[in-house]
């Protein structure tokens, strides 16, 4: 003990007295301690790195967790956008079917069911007598005619379309006014064309793409409604009258929005009482 | 009381599904029959009598959106109802071979029968082209719409059945 404290005290004095002494001592105690040191301080450089390596690999999933709620958010925008860009532009074609046919008080209406069989193409809007509509009011949609108010409730209205089977429309061709009638088929639905026939054509003037409009002497449909254009026509066996197909101005496959003019055709019967 | 609800529900949400929904699915060739697949699996599972109270008010819903007469389709369905419930005693529920004849031979008939009233008496006679075109499509969707919807009909009878014995039993232990 007392052996101790006096190398401790020795010790003490050379280091204070001169340099030379503790140099070695120090290196001595280097050549042993600093690889420990070093290993020591390689470990905890590897824990520390896998620690921050870690800390970055959660930041990373933290931010890529963001960016991709980020993605979702911009999709669904994008998503809307473009719905509101269809949507617009079939309210556009709309609007230019209320500015071409202005004369006509009209009331724009939502198609809210379709028929449920396959066997009619009636829809249901939802708008009724509550809002002016009437049986026998013509429908317009985008492009052309696309059918007739068949029956009325307080706040809905069963509209016809014209590819309907049971649709009748006496028509006529825009450049003869040469009366015919335009009827639905089921048969050729699918192919997206109705039927004309009984047109009296002894000219040769209404050709393919000629526009076939609703005819002054219809007691429903008003005057001069846009329904389609003729897709082919051919002599009857009764060479006197020709018939054919006509691909409808309005777009039957997804009707959204219709104008329902609130304006009755008013005939001659009607007139004289 | 409360299954006949569900069940009132059940022909409401698919009365919505037929109308709204699936006519504007573009690949879905031709509108499933929803009502007769709903007529078919109760009238199996529970018998005549409320197989024709299904069949009319399904028939009934199906008249009020279609043009023409009501009660047309109320009445082929009441008979739909009757005759496919007269099976529910005698056969298991949980097997849905005969409910798909069933199906199958009525949306047959159902179709025909419409054909017949709405357009052969109109004239068109080409019943082959319908039958191609407008009957067969129908009948195959609604029997690929019977194979997806009668497990979910069948379990929620069922369930629905097991509450209306227990309330009855309670009520009975009440007493």
């Amino acid at each position: 003990m007392a052996v101790l404290i006096i190398i401790c005290i020795g010790l003490l004095m050379a280091t204070i007295s001169s340099s030379r002494i503790s140099g070695p001592v120090r290196s001595a105690t280097g050549f042993v301690v600093t690889p420990f040191q070093n290993g020591i301080n390689r470990i905890g450089t590897w824990v520390y790195r896998q620690f921050s390596g870690f800390q970055d690999v959660k930041h990373l999933s933290d931010e890529n967790e963001e960016l991709k709620a980020e993605i979702e958010q911009l999709t669904l925008k994008n998503n809307e956008l473009v719905q509101n860009q269809s949507e617009l532009e079939r309210l556009r074609t709309l609007y230019q079917m209320d500015r071409k046919y202005s004369e006509y008080d009209k009331i724009a209406a939502e198609v809210i069911s379709r028929n449920p069989g396959n066997w009619y193409s009636t829809f249901v809007v939802n708008r009724g007598s509550d809002d002016g509509v009437a049986v026998d009011m013509n429908v317009l949609g985008y492009g052309g005619l696309v059918g007739i108010v068949t029956q009325v409730g307080p706040n809905w209205a069963q509209i016809r379309s014209i590819v309907d089977d049971e649709s009748n429309i006496s028509a006529m061709a825009s450049n003869t006014s040469e009366p015919c009638v335009v009827n639905g088929n089921l048969l050729s639905m699918d192919s997206g064309k109705i039927n004309f026939s009984a047109l009296r054509d002894s000219d040769n003037q209404v050709i393919e793409g000629t526009a076939v409009v609703t005819s002054n002497i219809s007691d429903k449909y008003l005057t001069g409604i846009l329904i389609g254009y003729v897709a082919d026509i051919s002599l009857d066996a009764n060479n006197l009258t020709k018939s054919g197909t006509i691909i409808p101005a309005a777009d039957f496959q997804n009707i959204r929005e219709v104008l329902i003019i609130k304006e009755l055709k008013t005939t001659a019967k009607e007139l004289e009482s | 009381m409360r299954r006949k609800l569900v069940i009132f529900l059940i022909i409401v949400v698919c009365y919505i599904l037929q109308t709204a929904v699936f006519p504007m699915i573009p690949f879905l060739g031709a509108v499933p029959n929803l009502m007769m697949v709903i007529t078919v699996s109760i009238a199996f599972m529970q018998g005549s009598a409320e197989g024709a109270l299904t069949g009319f008010i399904c028939g009934l819903l199906l008249d009020i959106s279609n043009p023409g007469p009501l009660g047309f389709s109320a009445l082929l369905f009441v008979i739909t109802g009757y005759f496919s419930g007269t099976f529910a005693e005698k056969y298991f529920d949980e097997d849905i071979k005969l409910p798909l004849l069933l199906t199958l031979v009525f949306d047959l008939v159902y179709n025909t029968i419409i054909y017949i009233a709405g357009f052969l008496l109109r004239g068109r006679t080409d019943f082959a082209g319908y039958l191609k075109n407008i009957i067969l499509p129908e009948v195959v969707s609604t029997l690929i719409m019977l194979m997806l919807l009668y497990r979910i009909i069948l379990k929620l009878n069922h369930v629905m059945r097991e509450k209306e014995k227990k309330g009855i039993y309670s009520l009975w232990i009440r007493d």
